[in-house]
């Protein structure tokens, strides 16, 4: 069951930092990334019944989080 | 199970509060119901660096995420910040989480401004600081005088313990 589905724009969210999102919580649900338009989508599904807390809205803070890292790690 | 879901993108669901526009950004949205509260801010006022670092001061508090839009005609970009308080706020809470939001953003665009201005200072002393490290600003002099010294020379007497060097004589004078 999709219990969420993010849409996060490509301007303001790098690709790798997302996977890297996904792999730090993908032993907890299944997540797939597509490419829509200026958009990624992620769904999120099946997720561990024993998990305690908001997985979605976490899973946004690590994508942005891991953004805001990779884009002050790139030399501009 | 209960549906989580970030909110999307687009006009606003529930209550606008267009009556309560702030200087520099709007509460686009604000929803108890779902915790949630949207600002929107115009792109040519806030650079994106300064979203992030605001973003990043409070994820402790919300779950962020953030979007943009082209309005129509492909002028006047926006970026969307929804936040969810991580505990239940209610209106009040929401809102104070949106006034945080603003300061922060404030704090951000200040500190990005005085770094900018302080940039060359801040080289220069993160230059001389490895510099003085690395032994290349000690003066020649400096580096003569001391040649002759040991670590064991002690031309001050520092080293002399404090009994010896007061030690009072058999009569009770002090030497």
């Amino acid at each position: 069951m999709t219990i969420g589905t993010v849409r996060l724009h490509k301007s303001m969210y790098m690709q790798q930092a997302i996977r890297d999102a996904v792999r730090t919580f993908e032993d907890f649900a299944t997540f797939e990334l597509k490419r829509d338009g200026d958009h990624y989508t992620v769904a999120i599904r099946d997720v561990d019944p024993d998990v305690d807390g908001d997985i979605v809205g976490e899973f946004c803070n690590f994508a942005l989080v891991n953004t805001i890292e990779r884009k002050r790690k790139t030399p501009r | 199970m209960t549906r989580i879901t970030m909110p999307a993108s687009g006009p606003p669901a529930t209550k606008t509060r267009n009556s309560q526009r702030m200087s520099r950004h709007d509460i686009e949205n604000l929803d108890p119901d779902t915790n949630t509260a949207t600002l929107a801010l115009d792109a040519g006022l806030y650079p994106v660096d300064v979203i992030y670092g605001a973003a990043y001061a409070l994820i402790d508090k919300a779950w962020v995420l953030l979007d943009r839009t082209t309005p129509e005609g492909g002028k006047g970009h926006r970026f969307l910040v929804h936040l969810r308080g991580k505990m239940p706020l209610g209106e009040v809470g929401l809102q104070a989480l949106s006034g945080a939001f603003g300061n922060e953003l404030l704090s951000q665009a200040l500190r990005r401004k005085v770094v900018k201005q302080n940039n060359k200072i801040i080289e220069e002393i993160v230059t001389q600081a490895i510099a003085g490290a690395a032994g290349a600003t000690l003066p020649q002099d400096f580096m003569e005088e001391d040649d002759d010294l040991d670590f064991l020379d002690d031309p001050l007497g520092i080293a002399v313990p404090w009994e010896e060097k007061f030690k009072k004589d058999k009569g009770g004078k002090q030497a």
